[in-house]
């Protein structure tokens, strides 16, 4: 019992002691002063923040206390600046001198003093803000700019100097957040280019003593800057019609002129032209009708007239065994070389000249090398070859077949035999044994039938052979240029023996030595009656017709002509030599007897063609047949 | 012809000499312009106002810099009460303490209260920087603050010492004004009570006087020369 009331006493006095304190007087709490502020140096104000009041009313006092001075003074004016504040007036402040400020708190119980503050009024200066703010937007050449203006606050007295305020400002769009700022320093004007039109601005000011704090930021002053001038757009829109303007007519221009300006720009591109080739026949599908004029009428020789048929064919051929070759100069550039093979062979190693025909007609070829050659007639020419081939050159062609090109091997030569380029001196190489066939040179002499056109050989061998059983007046001519200086031999081969192929009325009992050599006449010299002499060059591969090799043989130059033709004279051979190399009489006699109808006058003349243009780069560049000697061309 | 080449030549060369020694004694002026010269004149003592006060300025903001940092690194106590004991050894010097004070006193006064105060405070900088450098109380950077500081205020005393002169040829304050021999600063210069003080004491009442410098200056500046930037 005693127990359970003390318990309950107990309970009873911690009530009524907590509620108790809830009502208790006491001593006010501590007040603290929070800040003191000068506007302008020369008055200044102080705010405290009252504590806890204990419960009874309390009052606040304002206690200073001045440097070197044991006065205490007391707050002389609690209301200007509000509640919980002292204000000093210019009476009052003394400025570098430091203030020591005390607030009491006092009430029924007691009084509570705050911690004191010193404070030197220089230091403690917040001006207001600048005044009047003021923002006028300029017009500089089409860009806007702005000038703020404003003026110091009033309070701050800047004119005599006591205070000298630095100025800062602030912009930005309406709507933005942040702020651009521009310190100011001391001048109380500032200008800002970077604007938009069209835009809202805001801008603020502010201040502060050198030694002091930052005032508030003035009211916002907004301005809008204006739109550009119309005057500007419309320069635009009348410039783009312009323009627009200019570049319909240009491509209306362009439209009418569309055509030649194509042409201009990219110009058709030629398309091939064969002659009696009509596209449009290919086109429209009859491939007959179209390729009916490329073929040549007379093509495949319908007739049976080998004569007409065959170009005079000079055609060297010479199996494995023999080694007789005919070299021939090769004159790739020139077409001095025109020896159509004969038609129908198209085996690319051989040619055409190498045929069985051939072969068998071998002994038919000197009889109708002239009746060829007649019959040819003005389609003859002798081709001869350049001089400005190099004698090395000239080896080689000798020495290499060349079976690449057909051009050459069998080129068209219309009746004349072609001339031999000039070889050197220790050059042997037209009768230089060849190695193989292939590096023979088959040498057609072709009578064409078709127009007259230099390289056109399509059925040309490729391959050069040697004649077989060449029976050869080979005429050399000393290179009556004078200006290449090396004795260059113009190797004349009278290739009777070749000549024709298929040739009818070739007595059969003419067999062709196995290995002839190509015989060469050289030129000796060129006498004053303008003949040139000849003599028969030895040659070292020349199996048959030893005796032959040492005569000498000469042609004599007859003349010059008046077209620049020289003329031979045909040598008349031996019957000495008829005897040892009969084919070769036989040809020479061939040579003789063969009408050379046309040359009845001169007994045999080599004319050669002024179409040969120079005389000396031709003579001394090929072949120069005897046959074709005795053949007048014209 | 010689005959007259010789007068020519020499009105030439005197006139050559002319134009050389006016520009001499133009530039000794530091003039700026060249139209009339009372404007000129007074052009050159705002430029030379500007240029003091710029000085003392820089003086002020160094002073003060010093006595923060003292404050930070050598007081963290906060014993404010000491504060009040203290008394800067200007204090003698009488000083207007408020703008009303400052804009009654004569200019002539107040230029001489400025020289006081910048020859009073000759010797106790050097005396601090000595005692700085010496004890390695601060690092190096308060050690050339505090020989800068000293410096500046000896420039300090011999610009004002020019502006002084400056206002005198001018006529705008009479030639009461003692310069640096004067008994006043000779006096205050004499006065040894800134040995007892203490460095922070020191840098303290430095820094006050070297406010009270800088606005006595824009003061007489605006007062005398007002048109240029006040």
């Amino acid at each position: 019992m005693k127990k359970a009331e003390g318990v309950i006493i107990l309970w009873w006095l911690l009530f009524f002691t907590l509620h108790a304190e809830g009502t208790s007087y006491s001593l006010p709490g501590k007040p603290t002063l929070t800040n003191c502020r000068s506007p302008e140096k020369e008055t200044f104000t102080c705010w405290w923040e009252p504590g806890s009041d204990g419960g009874l009313p309390t009052t606040y006092h304002l206690y200073y206390r001045k440097e070197s001075s044991d006065a205490v003074h007391e707050c002389p004016d609690y209301r200007t600046a509000g509640k919980n504040s002292c204000f000093f007036n210019k009476n009052d402040t003394s400025i570098w001198i430091n203030y020591n400020i005390t607030v009491v708190a006092t009430n029924a119980r007691g009084s509570t003093f705050s911690d004191p503050v010193e404070i030197d009024v220089v230091y403690i200066v917040k001006p207001n803000p600048p005044e009047k703010v003021t923002a006028n937007v300029s017009w500089n050449k089409s860009w806007p700019s702005l000038r703020v203006s404003w003026d110091p606050p009033q309070k701050a007295d800047t004119r005599s100097g006591w205070i000298t305020l630095i100025y800062e400002l602030r912009i930005k769009l309406e709507g933005e957040d942040k702020w651009e700022e521009h310190p100011a320093g001391q001048q109380k004007m500032y200008n800002i280019y970077s604007l938009q039109s069209g835009g809202t601005y805001l801008v603020q000011v502010r201040c502060r003593p050198d030694h002091g704090f930052w005032s508030e930021w003035s009211d916002s002053t907004y301005f809008k800057v204006p739109d550009y001038f119309p005057q500007e757009r419309s320069i635009w829109i009348i410039i783009m019609i312009f323009s627009v303007f200019i570049f319909l007519i240009l491509i209306w221009a362009i439209h009418m002129n569309s055509h030649t300006l194509k042409h201009h720009i990219l110009p058709p591109v030629p398309g091939p032209k064969i002659k009696g080739f009509d596209k449009q026949l290919l086109k429209s599908g009859k491939s007959r009708d179209a390729f009916s004029s490329l073929v040549g009428s007379d093509f495949p020789p319908t007739t049976t007239n080998y004569e007409d048929l065959l170009v005079e064919y000079l055609e060297v051929y010479i199996p494995e065994e023999q080694g007789l070759m005919l070299e021939e100069g090769k004159d790739l550039h020139d077409g001095s070389l025109k020896s159509k093979s004969y038609t129908s062979d198209s085996d690319s190693g051989r040619g055409s000249c190498d045929s069985h025909a051939l072969l068998v007609d071998k002994s038919e070829e000197e009889k109708e090398v002239g009746q060829k050659s007649n019959q040819q007639g003005g389609r003859t020419e002798m081709d001869l070859k350049r001089p400005e081939e190099s004698p090395e050159e000239n080896i080689l062609n000798y020495s290499h077949a060349n079976v690449g090109s057909p051009d050459v091997s069998c080129e068209k030569v219309k009746t004349w035999p072609s001339l031999f380029s000039p070889l050197t001196e220790n050059s042997s190489g037209p009768l230089d044994q060849p190695d193989s066939p292939e590096m023979a040179k088959q040498h057609c002499l072709s009578d064409s039938l078709f127009p007259p056109s230099p390289l056109s050989s399509p059925f040309a061998p490729p391959g050069h052979k040697e004649v077989l059983g060449s029976n050869y007046q080979e005429y050399s001519f000393g290179n009556l240029h004078p200006q290449t200086g090396s004795h260059q031999y113009l190797r004349a081969h009278g290739n009777m023996n070749v000549a024709n192929i298929g040739h009818k009325g070739v007595p059969a009992d003419l067999q062709l030595p196995p290995v002839r050599s190509t015989e060469y006449v050289e030129v000796q010299k060129v006498n004053n009656e303008n003949m040139v002499l000849l003599y028969r060059v030895s040659s070292d591969v020349e199996k048959g017709c030893p005796g032959r090799r040492h005569t000498e043989e000469y042609s004599r130059l007859k003349g010059v002509n008046n077209d620049n033709g020289l003329l031979l004279l045909q040598r008349m051979v031996s019957e000495e030599e008829m005897n040892i190399c009969p084919y070769e009489d036989q040809e020479s006699s061939g040579l003789t007897d063969s009408g050379y109808t046309t040359s009845t006058a001169q007994k045999s003349t080599a004319y050669i063609p002024p179409a040969t243009q120079v005389l000396d780069e031709r003579v001394a560049g090929g072949y120069v047949d005897t046959s074709m000697f005795t053949l007048p061309i014209y | 012809m010689t005959a007259h080449i010789r007068p020519v030549c020499a009105v030439w060369v005197g006139m050559v000499c002319l134009v050389f020694c006016s520009r001499l004694s133009g530039m000794k002026a530091a003039s700026i312009c060249g139209n009339a010269q009372a404007e000129c004149h007074f052009l050159s003592l705002a430029n030379l106002f500007d240029r003091v006060i710029q000085h003392s300025a820089r003086m002020h903001g160094i002073s003060n810099d010093l006595h923060s940092e003292f404050e930070l690194y050598f007081l963290p106590s906060k014993n404010q009460v000491s504060r009040v004991g203290r008394n800067c050894h200007t204090s003698n010097i009488l000083t207007p303490n408020g703008k009303e004070n400052a804009q009654r006193i004569e200019r002539e006064e107040l230029t001489e209260v400025i020289m006081k105060l910048l020859a009073a405070w000759r010797d106790p900088l050097w005396h601090f920087h000595q005692s700085v450098a010496r004890n390695h109380r601060f690092n190096g950077y308060g050690s050339n603050k505090s020989l800068e500081m000293s410096d500046m205020a000896h420039e300090l005393r011999k610009g004002v010492q020019k502006v002084v002169e400056k206002m005198q040829t001018l006529g705008v304050i009479s030639n009461s004004v003692g310069g640096l021999a004067s008994p006043e600063a000779l006096l205050a210069a004499d006065g040894s009570g800134w040995r007892f003080m203490k460095d922070s004491d020191l840098l303290y009442c430095f820094r006050r006087d070297s406010n009270k410098i800088q606005n006595y200056l824009k003061i007489l500046k605006c007062r005398i020369v007002p048109e240029h930037g006040c």
